[in-house]
């Protein structure tokens, strides 16, 4: 469908550095960059002829008086959070301020942020004041908006220019510093610029409403403590580096990260009523016997002496599994099952002393018990009075669908690419069709499918909310072309690492889990994160297939809204504003990794 | 050169003709579509022997080692480790494996893993011991071939000649009874070659039982009990360095070693 | 295994070890024991399909292929097809139509970016970047409705001549301007072109030759296409000479007509098997050593015993199904029916003809007549956003692929001597090329999946002309296959003609 797979070619590009800006005066500058020939000349008055016309249709389009901004700023929580009941709001808040907890502390711990000189901030601020003053001569403003922008240009590029006059070569701040001053004036403006408060009145029919002032306080409030809690769990996050070394605190970081996205899922989206006789009598036991058995099998199992008895063993656990599908059976039991059955075959490869086999049966019971945990979350009487599939969508639901899709997809796609490259055959037929017809068709197609057929293909009494067969057939599509990048990584491990690692007695899954996989992985590091911008990108194909992702809110609910009719462009906008803005961060963050990583640095 | 000739412990005087069978070889045969590699290869290796296998590249020297340690498997006839039988027997092999130790031209480190980790791995993982114990035995190791304070670099940072010689030590942490050497010294730079021969020399004298590819001449005459020259796939003469060196009977011999020599 | 050659010792054998531990039975029971569950799944999964499709009483058959269905189609060979096999045919042709115009304007404006990208000038260097930061971080479909919005907010169509002279209409209809079309005579005409195409090649070598022997310049790519251009102009003129073609044609259709059923299902078979026997001949033929020995491993069976088994199926599922080979005869006898009409026109008919763009009174609007080349705002919309959207893509890989010969490439050139334009088209660019060229097909392919996208904006491309079959007729199982049948193939076209071209470019290296 997309971009998915060529990301490693950019990858390869964008490793170079930006060159150094020359240290030419101004002039000859100039004539080096702009207008060194005559072609060149002519190339550099087309570009800004280009640029001009590019300024001026889109500065004339955003400041028409025409043009419905409050559509968007009405509708600013629908698209967010689209139908979820305001009185319920809390949790949302909740949530955000542990994201907003977690990335603080993680910048503290990871020592995150680099130093900017003074030099360089300043020619930022001139060079951006300078536009500034340019894009107001072409906006078509009145006498006196025109006049405050060009003040402000002017103070802005004035502020640049003596900083950079005034600062010494070398001095430097943290860039951090300005990302919290940045932060800071934004949360301020919200107190003082009367940007204006808009929102739907209810009555009887709602109505949109807008008044002059600040915004409302239900929206500076929370943003504000959520600024304040990410810097005090950033000054948290320093503390706990003095107090604990960095290589317990980072793993519990990484685990508490990896925790958080199901955890705040089931906070959002429990229903408040929710009684827990059923979770008291049937889930916990349940999960139970299975920790309890599960975990005398898996320690049986790990013992060194077990020998090929326990493949048996394993492979009759993993058919019972299997068999359980085909009869009336919670679904639980049927996972449970099934994981039982990839630790048992797993065992062998991670068998050992006591203190091994301790460990490994308790990555059993905690495992099972985040399955466990999910499933009830899951099947919990969700939330919330809105009927149907759609009190989720906007911003929410695209990052429901996304995350979702790329955990499941990840060992999926690992899975596909490592039977694409094994030596079994029939593994590898059938995972390079499976890959080659997923990578032929368009995500549409699937999506289509998955969201109408589903239900088709399950077996009585069994059901599937829409969102959750969309997520299984995208996680499907995802994995595909998740396995080709993965493969690229397995193909670059050479054969005398397999060699090595055959050579020292271990068996092909140590040697998969211990050398082959770290080694391939941090190779498909850049192409991955590729993958998952895409796949970010592309939940956008939702709105296809009707769901209320932030697309369909824009495009088809507010600009049938009675105040905003026909305000569509302005939605769309705002829409490609927020995906641009994820999507650029996060490419540039995995720049940026890529080069900290410092890959094919051996 | 000069050192090597005085040296006075030739291992070549011991007499291992009591000294139990550790690799037995019959009829060895394998092919690559249809390129015979080994042709009807026959040897046996005594305990606390140490072979050196000559001959030009592409004579099946390699091919023939690995097949010793299953890492190709020989279509015809039979291959004995320390009285086990390599043949499609998951529960030989893993017993094959971790009773021969190999070192290989490339060095093939784990660039992933920290030297002291590419050291523990197997014998935690495959020999099941406890980690703490692996790690004593891991920095007695890098002590012996003479690298105890690279423990905590990646191998990227080390020379080609620390690397082999953690992979020497990487083969060792096994504990094995035999080791295979597949050309150690042919990727490495001359002033290297030394300190990798004196480890290799030094476990020689150890007693352990070794079977060297190699191409270093000098240290198939100071340490070898025997020689082994390869052609074509064939084994085609063996002999004590002594006779091999001064005295060969096969053209093939004389050929090869009027080129080298 | 079975044939051992001579051997001077005796021969050893191995003792077997038990089943349970010999790896080549574990791995192939392994490998079953996975078959088993994949087929059992797929078995279990259909069946509910099966029944369900049943109990709410929708069969999954192709029977909408020959009903008559009620739609209508913004665009298209056909507006108001009469089946839904045509329907779903004028949606085939017109995703290949937009892909196709696609990737030739993607691929042209991606080489732009790309050296932009490239370039000195700081400006234009930092226009490409914003370019290509901009669009491929924006999502495909986001872009689409924009531009779709963008342009349907365009002033109404007139019946007055259009802003410019009547040549070109922008409007919210649509886009319009002149075009040149193929009339009648064009493949009479394409004959002698085709003509001229052989005798050209013949000069070429001609003209290599000389060069090769005397050292001269000869420019035989020149005089090549200076032959094939004579041939055409010429062909303007006495093109109607070849309408007797037609006829050969017409011939080929009716001995399509006369063979039975069986011919195809014979020749068909007889490729399959034959092909399998071939192929098995030359693998075995490959692992036989020069002393005759065949060293046979597992897998190698598995290869052949596996070969044989398709083959086989191949052969059941050709005699058993005879529609297929009904099929291949009959469209076999229409194509050609269609090309002899083709040719058998009117001696005076040219081969190209112009035509402007005219608006007609349609209902209560005006709207754009038949003639003239016109791009419905649905289509402007899939075409600007799969074009720019693709040129990001396609830019990133020129730029990558030009920085990626080695920079010693460039100075070893000038150092024998080469002037910089030879360097760049002997050197950088046949190196370049084969850099860039896999990842670009890549974005082919991703341009032609892409083009799905219509369906947001209603262009009616097969997805979209697919969703309106299936909610009329209630056959979504059947009309998946087809998307999927038809993405499938368009993919393995656009593979194996990129993968020609870089075959031929590593062959050029070389």
């Amino acid at each position: 469908m997309s971009d998915l797979n060529i990301t490693g070619v950019e990858g390869t590009v964008a490793i170079k550095p930006p060159p150094e800006t020359p240290k030419l005066p101004p002039r000859e500058w100039l004539k080096e960059n702009l207008f060194s020939n005559k072609f060149n000349t002519l190339l550099t008055l087309f570009s800004t002829a280009i640029l001009l016309m590019i300024s001026r249709g889109l500065l004339s389009f955003i400041f028409n008086p025409e043009r419905q901004w409050g559509s968007t700023a009405t509708n600013l929580r629908l698209m967010m959070t689209q139908a979820y009941p305001e009185e319920q709001y809390m949790r949302v808040w909740v949530s955000v301020a542990v994201i907003f907890t977690l990335v603080g502390a993680s910048m503290a711990i990871w020592n995150a942020g680099s130093r900017v000189t003074l030099r360089r901030l300043g020619s930022f601020l001139l060079s951006s004041g300078v536009v500034i003053n340019i894009l107001t001569l072409l906006a078509p403003f009145s006498g006196q908006a025109k006049l405050i922008w060009l003040i402000i240009g002017s103070a802005v590029a004035g502020a640049g220019g003596t900083l950079l006059r005034v600062s010494d070569k070398d001095k430097n701040i943290s860039s951090l510093t300005l990302v919290v001053a940045t932060l800071t004036a934004a949360i301020l403006s919200l107190w003082i610029v009367p940007f204006g408060h808009h929102s739907f009145v209810f009555e009887r029919t709602p109505r949109s409403m807008a008044e002059t002032g600040t915004v409302a306080l239900t929206t500076k409030l929370p943003w504000t403590i959520m600024v304040v809690i990410g810097i005090l769990a950033y000054f948290f996050g320093k503390t706990m580096t003095s107090r604990f070394p960095s290589k317990n605190l980072r793993p519990t970081i990484i685990g508490i990260w990896f925790l958080t996205p199901p955890t705040l899922l089931y906070l959002v989206l429990r229903d408040p009523d929710f009684d827990m006789g059923h979770v008291l009598n049937t889930d916990i036991p349940i999960f139970l016997i299975f920790a309890i058995a599960g975990g005398i099998l898996l320690s049986w199992l790990t013992r060194p002496t077990t020998g090929e008895i326990g493949r048996v063993c394993a492979a009759l656990v993993l058919l019972a599994g299997f068999g359980m599908f085909f009869t009336p059976m919670r679904m639980i039991i049927r996972i449970l099952m099934l994981l039982l059955a990839t630790f048992a075959l797993a065992a062998p490869t991670f068998a050992g002393d006591s203190k091994k086999q301790r460990r490994y049966v308790l990555a059993w019971i905690g495992v099972s018990g985040i399955i466990t945990w999910l499933v009830t979350a899951v099947n919990t009487p969700s939330t919330i009075e809105v009927p149907g599939d759609f009190f989720l969508g906007g911003v929410s639901l695209t990052l429901l669908v996304a995350i979702f899709t790329i955990v499941i997809s990840f060992p999926i796609g690992i899975l596909l690419a490592l039977a694409r490259t094994s030596k079994m055959p029939i593994f590898r037929i059938l995972s390079t069709w499976f890959i080659e017809f997923v990578r032929g068709i368009p995500l549409i197609t699937i999506l289509i499918f998955f969201s109408i057929m589903v239900p088709l293909f399950l077996p009585k009494g069994m059901e599937l909310s829409e969102v959750s067969a969309i997520v299984i057939g995208y996680s499907l599509f995802s994995a595909a072309y998740l396995a080709e990048n993965v493969r690229g990584g397995l193909q670059s491990v050479t054969r005398g690492q397999h060699e090595a690692a055959e050579a020292v007695g271990m068996t092909t899954s140590q040697k998969t889990f211990f050398i082959v996989l770290p080694q391939a992985l941090r190779v498909s590091i850049p192409p991955l994160v590729g993958h998952c911008i895409g796949v970010f990108k592309e939940t956008s194909l939702l709105a296809i297939i009707g769901l209320f992702d932030i697309l369909y809110i824009a495009r088809n609910v507010i600009p049938n809204q009675t105040e905003f009719l026909g305000s569509t462009r302005e939605n769309l906008l705002f829409v490609s504003l927020i995906y641009f803005f994820f999507a650029y961060q996060m490419s540039k963050a995995s720049q940026r990794l890529e080069r900290r990583v410092g890959l094919g640095e051996r | 050169m000069n050192e090597i000739e005085n040296t006075e412990t030739s291992a070549s005087t011991r007499d291992l003709s009591n000294a139990p069978d550790m690799i037995v070889c019959e009829g060895v045969s394998k092919w690559y579509g249809d390129f015979q590699a080994l042709d009807d290869v026959s040897a046996t290796i005594k305990e606390q022997e140490v072979v050196v296998v000559l001959g030009p590249s592409g004579s099946g020297k390699s091919t023939w080692i690995r097949c010793i340690n299953r890492l190709e498997h020989h279509q015809e006839g039979r291959i004995e480790v320390d009285g086990i039988e390599l043949t499609n027997d998951l529960r030989n092999i893993e017993k094959v494996r971790s009773e021969v130790g190999m070192v290989f031209q490339q060095f093939n480190l784990f660039p992933h893993l920290k030297v002291l980790d590419n050291v523990t791995l197997a014998p935690i993982w495959v020999r099941k011991k406890p980690k703490a114990e692996a790690e004593e035995q891991a920095a007695a190791l890098l002590e012996r071939v003479g690298i105890p304070e690279q423990a905590d670099k990646y191998p990227g940072q080390l020379s080609g000649g620390q690397q082999q010689r953690v992979a020497i030590a990487r083969a060792l942490a096994m504990e094995p009874r035999i080791m295979l050497f597949d050309e150690p010294t042919s990727a490495l730079d001359p002033e290297m070659i030394k300190e990798v021969l004196d480890v290799m020399k030094e476990l020689a004298l150890s007693g352990m039982t070794m079977m060297v590819v190699t191409h270093e001449v000098g240290f198939a005459k100071e340490v070898a009990d025997r020689i082994i020259f390869m052609d074509d796939g064939q084994i085609v003469e063996t002999g004590t360095p002594e006779v091999f060196f001064s005295n060969p009977t096969e053209d093939r011999t004389k050929l090869f070693l009027s080129q080298i020599l | 295994m079975s044939d051992t050659p001579t051997s001077t010792s005796a021969k050893v054998l191995s003792a077997r070890p038990p089943l349970w531990r010999d790896a080549v039975v574990l791995k192939w029971v392994t490998q079953l024991f996975l078959l088993f569950i994949v087929l059992t799944s797929l078995w279990f999964l259909t069946s509910q399909a099966g029944d369900n499709l049943e109990a709410r009483d929708i069969p999954s058959d192709f029977n909408f292929i020959e009903r008559p269905v009620d739609i209508q189609l913004s665009e298209g060979i056909d507006t108001h097809p009469d089946s839904g096999g045509r329907a779903l045919w004028v949606g085939m042709v017109n995703t290949i139509r937009i892909s196709i115009v696609g990737i030739i304007f993607a691929t042209i404006l991606g080489i732009i970016v790309g050296l932009a990208r490239l370039s000195n000038n700081w400006l234009v260097n930092r226009l490409g970047t914003m370019w290509v930061e901009t669009l491929r971080n924006i999502p495909l479909l986001v872009q689409i409705i924009f531009y779709f919005s963008v342009l349907t907010v365009l002033p109404r169509v007139t019946l007055e001549s259009g802003p410019i002279n009547g040549w070109f209409h922008i409007s919210n209809k649509g886009i319009s301007m002149p075009r040149v079309f193929l009339a009648d005579g064009f493949y009479q005409w394409l004959v002698v072109v085709l003509i001229g195409a052989v005798v050209g090649y013949y000069v070429h070598r001609h003209r290599t030759r000389i060069h090769n022997e005397t050292g001269t310049i000869t420019s035989p790519t020149l005089w090549a296409l200076a032959v094939i251009t004579l041939f055409a102009i010429v062909g303007i003129f006495i093109h109607p000479i070849f309408s007797w073609v037609g006829s050969i044609f017409g011939a080929l259709a009716s001995l399509f007509d006369s063979l039975p059923v069986l011919v195809p299902q014979i020749v068909l078979s007889g490729v399959a098997l034959v092909g399998a026997a071939m192929w098995v001949r030359k693998f075995i033929r490959k692992h036989r050593s020069a002393r005759g020995h065949l060293s046979l491993v597992d897998d190698d069976w598995f290869r052949i015993i596996f070969t044989a088994a398709v083959s086989i199926i191949l052969v059941f599922v050709f005699i058993s199904w005879s529609g297929l080979s009904s099929w291949i005869l009959n469209s076999g006898r229409d194509l050609f029916e269609v090309i002899e009409s083709k040719f058998n026109v009117d001696g005076a008919a040219r081969p190209f003809d112009a035509m402007r763009p005219e608006i007609i009174q349609k209902g209560k609007f005006p709207n754009y007549g038949p003639s003239g080349l016109t791009m419905s705002v649905s289509f402007a919309a899939v075409f600007f956003g799969v074009v720019f959207y693709t040129s990001a893509f396609i830019g990133e890989n020129v730029r990558g692929g030009i920085l990626a010969v080695p920079k010693g490439q460039i100075e070893a050139a000038s150092a024998v001597g080469l002037r910089r334009s030879q360097a760049l088209r002997h050197i950088i660019l046949p190196q370049a090329f084969r850099v860039i060229l896999p990842p670009t097909g890549n974005q082919y392919l991703n341009l032609t999946k892409n083009t799905s996208l219509a369906i947001a904006v209603g262009y009616s491309d097969i997805v979209q002309v697919g969703t309106t079959v299936f909610n009329q007729t209630g056959k979504t199982l059947p009309v998946v296959g087809i998307w999927m049948l038809f993405y499938l193939s368009c993919s393995l076209t656009i593979s194996v003609i990129v993968n020609w071209f870089n075959v031929r470019m590593q062959l050029v290296e070389r």
